[in-house]
């Protein structure tokens, strides 16, 4: 991130920013303009007080995801946050994942075929985040910007481009979960599996959010995590977050009734 | 190639759970804690009553949420004209967030108006840690014969928004009306939310 940083103070983003306490958020746009039909990447940008933090989309024990409602004009519709990779926070035997220090939180906004060039879109991104230490500040902040719609996106801030290459690959590798006992436990499967460190599930309510027992065997590497307390029925898949050093990988396995 | 991954299972650190496990059916284990008023109360002296615990820590915003809405107090106030128990326990370790002695526990008490039975003081957060309390606030319900019925968060929907409250199932009356009819809990669980539990580090 370190490299997104050097080059976000070099340029000025269209922005807008709000500063509450302990974390400055704004909402930044990759391009000048917005084209019809095509997708538009815009960035929460979340710059945190040292020893604050924010949450991931799963926060683990205690906490909340920052979230955003989008007020846009007529036809144009916001995607999902794609969440770079958190880091652990724990607070004694509390465990959490979030973020620290400068982040961005990129999202595609879908332009409409029918948007007019020459015109200016007005939007609107509504943030509720919970900024913590050991104590935790509840914000929110109505941030807007205003876009020309134009046959051209305009200049591209390569801080965005550095910032979209750290987020989180999609991986390949096959899988699968099974419940054994009181561990949910995922196998990765593939000739090319990095040295896995650690890993987070994205859904909640099916492991609990220790760091999982991480063995390798042969084209595997195993994942095996303690049950959460408040599993109740098995999922049709889980999303994790898989880390080997600094690089990390989003990947969906199925999850098999029996092991 | 067995023998070595079960060596290298066996080298691997298992991290004991920092926070026991209580589960629903099970019996909810005893504990003993000084309340607001220095008096030293039991679980097992309720015994034969329905008992709920509410995990709380004054300056958490969530727990401001569902003080400052009225919806804790309106909770508590129905459920112990009814004859249940309402624990308030605070397991906040000495200097941490929330910690307060009895004074100040008796003055948060008349300030909110809340309307529990006791607040009991954890401060070493030995029955936070027995029960695997996490957030504040984090509810449990036990039962006349000592079954723990309920644990997890207060209501559906996780936020700091006191206009979610009247949108959320609120779990805490509702598996008091069922136990009360006799019927079975529909919902036994839900994920706890809020801030985490100031225990000492």
């Amino acid at each position: 991130m370190r490299s997104v940083l050097v080059l976000l103070l070099s340029i000025t983003p269209l922005l807008a920013a709000a500063d509450d306490e302990h974390v400055m958020v704004s909402l930044l746009s990759e391009h000048s303009a917005l084209v019809p039909g095509k997708t538009a990447w815009l960035a929460l940008r979340l710059q945190h007080e040292p020893h604050w933090h924010t949450y991931w989309i799963n926060p683990g024990d205690s906490g909340l995801p920052t979230k955003l409602a989008w007020q846009l004009p007529p036809g144009y519709s916001a995607g999902d946050v794609a969440w770079p990779a958190p880091q652990r926070i724990d607070v004694g035997e509390l465990q959490n994942f979030g973020y620290e220090g400068d982040v961005l939180l990129p999202v595609p906004l879908e332009v409409p075929g029918e948007a007019k060039p020459d015109t200016t879109a007005h939007i609107v991104a509504q943030v509720k985040y919970l900024v913590c230490r050991e104590e935790c500040i509840p914000g929110k902040a109505d941030l807007a910007i205003d876009l020309p719609v134009s046959s051209a996106a305009g200049a591209a801030a390569k801080w965005f481009e550095a910032a979209r290459a750290e987020l989180p690959q999609a991986a390949k590798w096959q899988g699968d979960a099974s419940l054994r006992g009181d561990k949910i436990e995922v196998a990765l499967h593939g000739a090319d599996l990095p040295p896995i460190s650690d890993a987070y599930v994205m859904d909640r309510k099916i492991v609990n959010y220790a760091r999982p027992q991480i063995s390798r065997a042969a084209d595997a590497v195993i994942l095996s995590f303690a049950k959460s307390d408040y599993f109740t029925v098995a999922p049709p898949q889980i999303d994790l977050l898989v880390r080997a050093g600094a690089h990390a990988w989003n990947v969906r396995v199925p999850f098999s009734s029996s092991p | 190639m067995k023998r070595v991954l079960f060596a290298l299972l066996l080298t691997l650190v298992l991290a004991a759970p920092a926070l026991a496990k209580v589960a629903v059916g099970q019996p909810a284990p005893d504990f003993t804690l000084t309340d607001s008023n220095g008096k030293s109360r039991s679980l097992s002296e309720f015994k034969g009553k329905i008992v709920v615990l509410e995990w709380n820590n004054p300056e958490c915003p969530f727990v401001g949420k569902h003080y400052g809405s009225g919806n804790m107090q309106k909770q508590q106030g129905d459920a112990t004209a009814a004859g249940v128990i309402w624990l308030t326990i605070n397991s906040s370790a000495t200097g941490k967030q929330g910690d307060i002695d009895g004074a100040a526990a008796n003055a948060y008490i008349a300030k909110v108006g809340a309307r529990q039975t006791a607040y009991l003081l954890d401060p070493t957060g030995q029955v936070g840690h027995l029960y695997g309390a996490r957030t504040t606030p984090h509810m449990f319900v036990i039962d006349k014969a000592g079954v723990l019925r309920y644990m997890g968060g207060i209501d559906s929907i996780k936020s700091t928004d006191k206009d979610d409250i009247a949108k959320a199932t609120q779990y805490i009356p509702q598996v008091l009306a069922e136990l009360g009819a006799g019927k079975p809990v529909s919902v036994a669980t839900a994920e706890p939310y809020g801030c985490g539990v100031k225990y000492g580090s």
